[in-house]
């Protein structure tokens, strides 16, 4: 930003007051760097002059949703203001009929799923705490859930985007209409961007019919390689499950399902008798070689992939790892026989997801166990992703892990929309 | 460089048989599918058509080290002026790169060359139980890298979603010339997603030289059902309850009279003549779930006024109800000399307001207008029909579209569901987008193409050039603080 006379840090920070509402900085605390102050703004306008502002200082600004995802992204580089924006929950328009809506990323997910499904619709996407995780949060994270199989992740049912950029302008892209090529796509380029491109402050999304009825099928299976191979099966076949995972021996003892071995599970959405005769005939196909089957109610549906969600997502660790490892889903056996192998007894999760082709995998030990396990398996896979670990493991790391082709271009990108490094500086891919 | 030492570099690169620029080898690249009188004949400098993506990017920088723009084409079926060379420069066509490299049914996907043909790769996909969901009208000549370009959809968009949900990496050479791939066979690629940005972006930030697909399983069971209603607006209606009773078919398409009446005429596809509209709906999915939607979708028809719903028995039925829907611009021919295809998007909800819009405008014009159009997600395409040759009444074409436009992007909607802005649309920008908007448009378009040489006069409207946004920015932004701009 040549050309434009600074702001004075001090200065900045007094006159951010007249945007919002001064909080308690400690409680917004990123990798153990804590803020200088933290302010609560209530609409998109002072979300932009909030950034003016910074830009002008040259300070570093956090937005902050729920918080429940902060596990997501490298050591902060300079963070003086964490910027909430729960304040910012309205649903600006849903009409029910259009099967659209166009909400403020401050709402809750719990919320925003109320309004739905007041109306027999939903957005197919699942969090651990959807009280807490706020829209806007599952948009700048990009992390997705099983039932993207059936139903496509949020990248998919996104339509519009407004976000606020550090030139302090509000810059739309999209709309409320689920075909439109009008204009660059602006949702994609901000999805999964972890703001660091422009603060998100509304999102416009297609949703879906809810489901007249749910059923998951549970099969437990001695090994790993017979799960695989039923998971894979069910992936081909046209039995249309919309979600499908494998999980480990560990993960099925910590959700309780009853169950030993490798367990693999497939949910079932639609009309109630499409659904029971679904799960009747994915248990046939895909059961053959398992010692227990099991299927689950609509209600133990809903609780068991909340509760499996909560060993997928980005929240902090304090003393363990989380990370993700994409791997073709033909090829995710193999993957998990390494990462077992190299693990051992380190290993305290893995979820395979053979709808999309994500491993996840928790790992437990100290600081030093944590950084050799990241070593090992941050070269594995198509990529890696470490999703949250304790600040100590981050530091010295790219937790986006290797670079991908176009990493000029994405530099170029944070040069073009955040010159001054104001957003998240450090956070996001080659601490950009 | 001189025109000679440019040509001769280019035949180094692609061979002698791959590159033209004689008048009359230029003259069927001046213009594509778009309407010429609207958009104009362009002259390109130079016609490539590489077999290589080497090739392309070898072409890409010599165009760097001369300043010549270079303008992606596919099978320039695109209605928006999108593959036109505004500035003259180096047409890139890539119909030679035509190949299906790889299909990996176990993993999902496929990886196949710009050039292929729609329909070719859903024909080739078909045996091995899969498809490729994206299907435009033009699928029958439209390529891949088109598709991907426009992010254009078809019927199936309603269930499937559009064509960004089904390309899951790219292989594109970038304004500098540099070759990458983004995305990939697993979702969730770190960074940020530039797949979701270069699709749609219509050749303006790369070009596309390998496409990694999507493939959709072949769903257990499928139904066609055609229901005939009295007029455009019960059929609107219908429409909408279908949508309100749960059901997500897999196309959900209308016809007006106009349009069954030219459709019969050329093709008889067995429509109902006297309907005022006709609804075509196809649903897909496990076979109980396809029976029960057919019979409720049956019921909502004639709930709504259909006086007559007939479902196709034999894939020879379905073929042929889709025929009709598929033709349809085709046979326009039956009605003019000439016609204007509208795409824009409305709210599904202000369907029938925007057809009564429609007709009002008709009327208005004194131009008949026929419809057909994707009903369920509300992607309109108003046919205007016209004869160039009578005095005045290209003018009064366009006055008539930009009403309809105006009128769609009133009500909720935008200037083009499926076909693109290109050059044709720019213009209009402004009805939809602030100077915000489209200045942080322009530092996406910046951030790829510094040099605006890549399909420039395109998507952006004049006055958005990467330049001037810069400056603009930084004014208003030491406007609002109340600094100096030095």
């Amino acid at each position: 930003m040549t050309g434009t006379t600074r702001l004075e840090p001090e200065i900045a920070l007094e006159r951010l007051a007249t945007f919002g509402v001064y909080q308690d900085p400690s409680a917004f605390a990123v990798d153990g760097v804590v803020p200088r102050v933290a302010l609560a703004v209530s609409s998109p306008e002072a979300v932009a002059e909030v950034l003016a502002v910074c830009a002008a200082a040259e300070l570093g600004v956090i937005p902050w949703g729920g918080g429940g995802q902060m596990g997501l992204g490298n050591v902060p580089e300079r963070y003086d203001v964490a910027l909430d924006l729960r304040g910012l929950s309205r649903i600006v328009q849903y009409e029910p009929a259009d099967l659209t809506i166009a909400v403020q990323a401050g709402r809750t997910l719990a919320d925003l799923e109320e309004a739905l499904a007041a109306n027999g619709q939903m957005l197919p996407i699942d969090a651990a705490e959807p009280e807490r995780i706020t829209v806007g949060g599952l948009v700048a994270t990009g992390l997705g859930c099983p039932r993207r199989f059936g139903h496509g992740s949020l990248r998919d049912l996104i339509i519009g985007i407004t976000v606020a950029l550090p030139d302090g302008t509000l810059a739309k892209g999209g709309g409320i209409v689920v075909k439109n090529v009008s204009g660059y796509d602006m949702m994609r380029l901000h999805f999964g961007a972890l703001g660091a491109l422009g603060v998100i402050v509304q999102a416009n999304f297609k949703v879906l019919p809810a489901p007249e009825a749910q059923r998951s099928v549970l099969l437990a299976f001695a090994d790993a390689a017979a799960a695989a191979e039923a998971a894979l099966t069910l992936r081909g076949s046209q039995l249309a499950p919309t979600a499908l995972v494998v999980l480990a021996p560990p993960v099925v003892r910590q959700l309780d399902l009853g169950m030993t071995g490798w367990v693999l599970a497939a949910r079932c959405e639609g009309p109630e008798a499409a659904v029971i005769r679904q799960a009747d005939r994915l248990r046939e196909s895909g059961g053959i070689a398992a010692r227990e089957a099991d299927v689950l109610d609509r209600e133990q549906t809903i609780a068991f992939w909340r509760a499996l969600q909560s060993l997928l997502d980005a929240r902090p660790q304090r003393d363990r790892l989380r990370l993700r490892i994409g791997e073709r889903p033909s090829r995710l056996s193999e993957l998990a026989g390494h990462v077992v192998t190299e693990l051992g007894s380190a290993l305290a999760g893995l979820v395979l997801d053979y709808g999309s082709g994500l491993a996840y995998v928790t790992v437990s030990g100290t600081v030093d166990a944590l950084r050799l396990a990241w070593d090992k398996l941050a070269e594995v896979g198509q990529h890696a992703v470490l999703l949250a670990a304790p600040a100590a493991v981050k530091v010295g790391t790219d937790v986006f892990g290797r670079h991908p082709d176009g990493i000029a271009v994405m530099r170029r990108l944070k040069e073009t929309f955040d010159p001054d490094r104001v957003l998240n500086r450090g956070r996001f891919i080659a601490h950009l | 460089m001189d025109r000679a030492a440019i040509r001769e570099r280019l035949v180094s690169i692609v061979g002698a048989d791959g590159v033209l620029d004689r008048p009359d080898e230029l003259l069927v690249y001046e213009y594509d599918a778009s309407d010429e009188v609207f958009a104009g004949h362009h002259h390109p400098d130079f016609v490539v058509l590489p077999r290589t993506a080497e090739q392309v990017s070898a072409i890409v920088r010599l165009a760097n080290e001369v300043g010549l723009p270079v303008i992606p084409r596919g099978a320039g079926t695109g209605l928006a002026g999108g593959a036109l060379a505004l500035r003259g420069g180096i047409l890139v066509v890539l119909t030679r790169m035509n190949r299906i490299l790889e299909v990996n049914e176990r993993d999902g996907y496929a990886v196949v060359e710009p050039g292929v043909i729609n329909l070719e790769l859903s024909n080739a996909l078909q045996p091995r139980g899969y498809f490729f969901a994206p299907d435009p009208a033009s699928q029958r000549a439209c390529t891949i890298g088109g598709n991907v370009g426009n992010n254009s959809g078809g019927p199936h968009c309603l269930k499937y979603g559009v064509t960004t949900n089904h390309i899951l990496g790219l292989e594109v050479v970038l304004p500098d010339g540099e070759r990458i791939w983004t995305g990939g066979p697993v979702p969730e690629t770190p960074g940020v997603d530039l797949t979701g940005v270069l699709v749609g972006s219509e050749g303006t930030l790369g070009i596309v030289t390998k496409v990694m697909v999507r493939l959709t399983r072949l769903p257990e069971a499928v139904s066609v059902l055609l229901a005939a209603f009295p007029d455009i607006e019960s059929a609107s209606h219908g429409t909408s309850a279908i949508i309100a009773a749960g059901i997500l078919p897999a196309a959900l398409e209308m016809m007006d009279h106009l349009t069954i009446k030219a459709v019969e005429d050329a093709f008889h596809a067995g429509y109902p003549r006297e309907a005022g509209a006709v609804l075509l709906v196809e649903l897909d999915g496990l076979q109980e779930i396809v029976t029960e939607n057919t019979t409720r979708v049956a019921e909502i028809c004639r709930q709504h006024g259909a006086w007559e719903v007939r479902v196709a028995r034999t894939k020879e039925e379905r073929d042929l109800l889709w025929l009709g829907r598929k033709s349809a611009f085709g046979a326009m021919g039956r009605l003019a000399s000439n016609y204007y295809l509208v795409d824009t998007t409305v709210p599904r909800t202000k369907l029938p307001a925007t057809m009564r819009r429609v007709e009002e405008l008709s009327r208005e014009y004194k131009l008949s207008i026929a419809n057909v159009f994707h009903a369920g997600d509300g992607n309109l395409h108003p046919l205007v029909l016209f004869d160039r040759q009578r005095p005045g009444e290209v003018e009064r074409v366009l006055e008539c579209t930009t009403e309809i436009l105006r009128y769609c992007v009133d009500v909720g909607g935008t200037l083009s569901g499926e076909h693109g802005i290109g050059f044709e649309k720019r213009d209009y920008m402004t009805l939809v987008f602030t100077t915000e908007d489209l200045c942080a448009m322009a530092g996406l378009k910046k951030s790829f193409d510094p040099r605006e040489l890549f399909n420039p006069e395109k998507v952006l409207p004049s006055g958005f050039r990467c330049a001037e946004v810069g400056l603009f920015r930084q004014q208003a932004l030491a406007q609002r603080l109340g600094l100096e701009y030095v």
